[in-house]
């Protein structure tokens, strides 16, 4: 076929008077946007590791109707510390299966390395405007491994005023979640067994988590744009984690009570308790964050407080700075700051010759804590309009026993097990 | 005790917001810059979900922006 | 120009965005007093009363209807701007109300730009025969107008003239301007198609409002000037981006000219384009 096109273009100038004009650039936006993420996550000391995936996929509908669904897998393996604190011996425990038992040597933070498991979790949001000025959020979210469940449904109703400056919005979300723990649920503060007894375990539990969030977003001038939340959560049911254990401590020495074996059969060379954490615990945070737009640059900070009933206070401070390089690279360094206290039943080990408290764990993530992300992150843009991006952070968790939690002799070792962690994630944002 | 002052500081905070915002803002001609995808609240929201499920698992707090896509079995 | 027509500008200050404003309002309305075809007095009038006379037209004039006369040719006959009075016969409201060959051939009598002697600046009509610039007059505005705001300023520009849109350059802080093309009753649930454009013109052609439907039948609002009767099989809309807006409004009629060959001619034009069937 003749370029009819070329005649045109011919025909279009004579008419025009014009002899250059620049060329058309016109790109049509996708119908789906993806945005996909590789995430490595490794602790020091061969502990937690986590390669995972994740994609969410967006779908732009006419009227501002918007379809995001997600998808995350995990795998993980490594060991993580059960809760017993190091002496300068050997410890030996029965593992969760209940068929065998694991020792750990001498002088080191006890670490379980029997898990890998690998995480499947779905997410689904629909979001649509009713009226002029409201906008609805419905969503499921729903997970699984080989020893949890869970699932969730949410809801978010916003509105705007004030010139669509000023949006107010209310959301509640609530959750089942269900475990299934290899060997089953033990009954809090039994001992650990011998290998092959499963006498202390109970049907497997479920919890159920309630939250309800309510916000303020302000637009307060052309560049600067805040958020102040406030939320309020309620989980209750089974809230242990069913393989952490606490151990007894002499009162005088403050090494693990050796405990007399049954003859014949493998089991814990010292007294070892399931740990026990109340059937409820209540939140409230108030998180707060503002972006800040400085000619290209934009700084975006949030500060979280929360405090609850397990009587944990933490603070968290976070500040992201995007630094353009020219017109499609940016460099983003990331500073993260946390703090928390202790849960009021959260001790080390228990201490043998007082009364067995209702409530005791040993879970260091229940302990009082530092941690600091110090991260940063490389974008860059291609010519079709799609981004990548790498970042590279460390995250360093460092903990303290106050005095008052040690048993006997524990001041001076090493108890609170504090490890680093790389982060490094790629990522890659295209349309489709 | 403390729940309760914390509740109220946050109703007051926010009270104060709603009703001292009508005045801040910009006109619907000067929102060129809060409509860039950078300045979203939420700009890139896979990475948050990453750091939200880190974090969620490594300490005791979760949330303040939301919630999540869910709990897992890793606290 | 029979639809709301805006400007977009994204200029320092507001004294030099009221004058473009003024600019691009003034030329829009300069073209349209003088080529539309319902308004007494202009040339367009001049010519379309002539009466079999012979009519001498300015430079503008004689430049649009060489103009006309090249898309004559390269569209085989189907773009003709004397096939205007074939509206006497077909009214496009939704209706099923198709009208009689018989009227169709005889009102066919008086259309055909081959009868017209055009020697420049000399054209004579036939008595009973019109010509209608509305097929190029909205896309020409758009050009013109725009060349009288780059002349100005070099500030990005959008100018949006009832879907025939022309960007002279990009906001600096987005790539492109986000222009959004209509998606047609029966797409209705699907996404909405929006284009990026940084530089350059889209023109869309489509029947999605102008139409009869009878026995099923859908008849697009463009007319075969060769036969009387609406193309068959045309796409509901095509949209082209070209450098200027004539020439993404021509390719975008010629389109839809082909009927059911149209994206095989978009195809080989070697241009962007987006068809909608």
């Amino acid at each position: 076929m003749n370029s009819v096109a070329v005649s045109l273009a011919t025909a279009t100038c004579a008419l025009l008077g014009t002899t250059t004009t620049s060329p058309v650039s016109a790109q049509e936006e996708p119908a789906w946007e993806f945005n996909t993420a590789l995430l490595y996550y490794g602790e020091s000391d061969d502990r937690v590791q986590d390669i995972s995936l994740n994609v969410l996929a967006q779908r732009n509908f006419v009227d501002d109707r918007i379809l995001t669904l997600g998808l995350a897998v995990d795998s993980l393996t490594g060991a993580t510390p059960n809760g017993a604190t190091p002496f300068d011996g050997p410890q030996t425990f029965t593992s969760p299966s209940g068929l065998q038992v694991w020792t750990s040597p001498a002088g080191e933070i006890p670490l379980d390395d029997s898990f890998l498991d690998t995480r499947y979790a779905i997410t689904a949001n629909w979001q649509q405007p009713f009226g002029r000025l409201n906008t609805i959020n419905a969503g499921l979210s729903a997970s699984n491994e080989f020893d949890y469940l869970h699932l969730g449904a949410n809801l978010k109703l916003s509105h705007d005023l004030n010139k669509r400056n000023t949006t107010v919005s209310i959301a509640l979300a609530v959750a089942r979640d269900e475990l299934t723990p290899i060997g089953g649920i033990p009954v809090p503060l039994s001992p650990m067994p011998d290998v092959g007894d499963l006498s202390n375990r109970t049907p497997d539990k479920s919890k159920d988590i309630l939250d309800v969030v309510l916000g303020v977003t302000q637009v307060i001038n052309r560049n600067l744009l805040v958020q102040l939340n406030y939320s309020f959560s309620d989980a209750s049911g089974y809230l242990n984690d069913p393989y952490r254990i606490i151990g007894i401590a002499d009162p005088v020495s403050g090494d693990p009570v050796v405990r007399t074996p049954t003859p014949g059969i493998p089991g814990p060379s010292h007294e070892y308790l399931f740990e026990s954490r109340p059937a409820e615990r209540t939140k409230h945070v108030l998180y707060g964050q503002a972006k800040y737009y400085m000619d290209g640059k934009v700084l975006n900070g949030s500060y979280r407080y929360m405090t609850d009933d397990w009587d944990i206070d933490s603070h968290t401070v976070d500040l992201r700075y995007r630094w353009p390089l020219g017109d499609s690279r940016y460099l983003e360094p990331h500073l993260r700051f946390y703090t928390q206290t202790h849960a009021e039943f959260y001790r080390p080990s228990i201490d043998g010759g007082s009364a067995l408290p209702s409530y005791a764990s040993a879970d260091y993530r229940l302990g009082e804590f530092d941690a600091i992300t110090v991260g940063l992150k490389y974008g860059w843009e291609t010519a079709s309009g799609n981004e990548w991006s790498a970042r590279l952070e460390f995250y360093t968790v460092d903990g303290t026993v106050p005095a008052n939690l040690l048993v006997g002799d524990q001041a001076g070792r090493k108890i609170y097990p504090d490890f680093d962690a790389i982060i490094a994630q790629f990522s890659y944002r295209f349309g489709k | 005790m403390r729940c309760k002052v914390v509740r109220s500081a946050a109703i007051c905070v926010a009270a104060v917001v709603v009703s001292g915002c009508s005045t801040m803002g910009v006109e619907a001609w000067e929102r060129d810059v809060l409509a860039m995808d950078e300045m979203q609240l939420v700009s890139d929201p896979v990475e948050i979900a990453i750091d939200d499920h880190i974090y969620f698992s490594k300490e005791a707090s979760s949330g303040g922006r939301g919630f999540g896509g869910g709990g897992c079995g890793c606290n | 120009m029979g639809s709301p027509c805006e400007i977009l500008t994204k200029a320092a200050d507001e004294s030099l965005a009221r004058e473009l404003v003024d600019v691009v309002a003034s030329e829009a309305w300069r073209i349209e007093d003088k080529f539309s075809r319902y308004l007494p007095g202009n040339v367009v009038a001049r010519i379309n009363n002539s009466n079999g006379e012979a009519i001498e037209v300015d430079d503008e004039t004689a430049n649009l209807l060489e103009f006309a006369a090249s898309l004559f040719d390269m569209s085989g006959g189907r773009f003709d701007i004397t096939s205007g009075v074939l509206r006497k016969a077909w009214v496009f409201d939704g209706s099923d109300r198709i009208p009689d060959d018989k009227l169709v051939q005889s009102i066919l009598e008086n259309v055909g730009w081959r009868k017209v002697a055009w020697e420049r600046p000399s054209l004579v009509l036939r008595p009973g025969m019109q010509i209608d610039f509305g097929g190029i007059g909205k896309e020409y505005a758009v050009d013109k107008a725009a060349g009288l705001v780059i002349e100005k300023s070099a500030t990005p520009t959008l100018l949006n003239f009832g879907g025939d849109v022309i960007a002279t350059g990009s906001p600096a802080e987005s790539n492109g301007w986000q222009v959004g093309i209509e998606a047609s009753e029966t797409a209705a649930g699907t996404a909405q198609r929006v284009i990026r454009l940084s530089q350059g013109a889209l023109a869309t052609s489509g029947d999605a409002r102008r139409f009869i439907l009878k026995d099923g039948v859908r008849y697009g609002h463009i007319l075969d000037p060769t036969t009387g009767w609406p193309l068959k099989r045309a796409p509901r809309s095509v949209t082209v981006a070209a450098d200027t807006c004539t020439e993404a409004g021509m390719l975008a009629t010629l389109a839809m000219l082909n009927g059911a060959g149209a994206e095989e001619f978009l195809q080989a034009q070697n241009i962007q384009f987006w068809c909608q069937r």
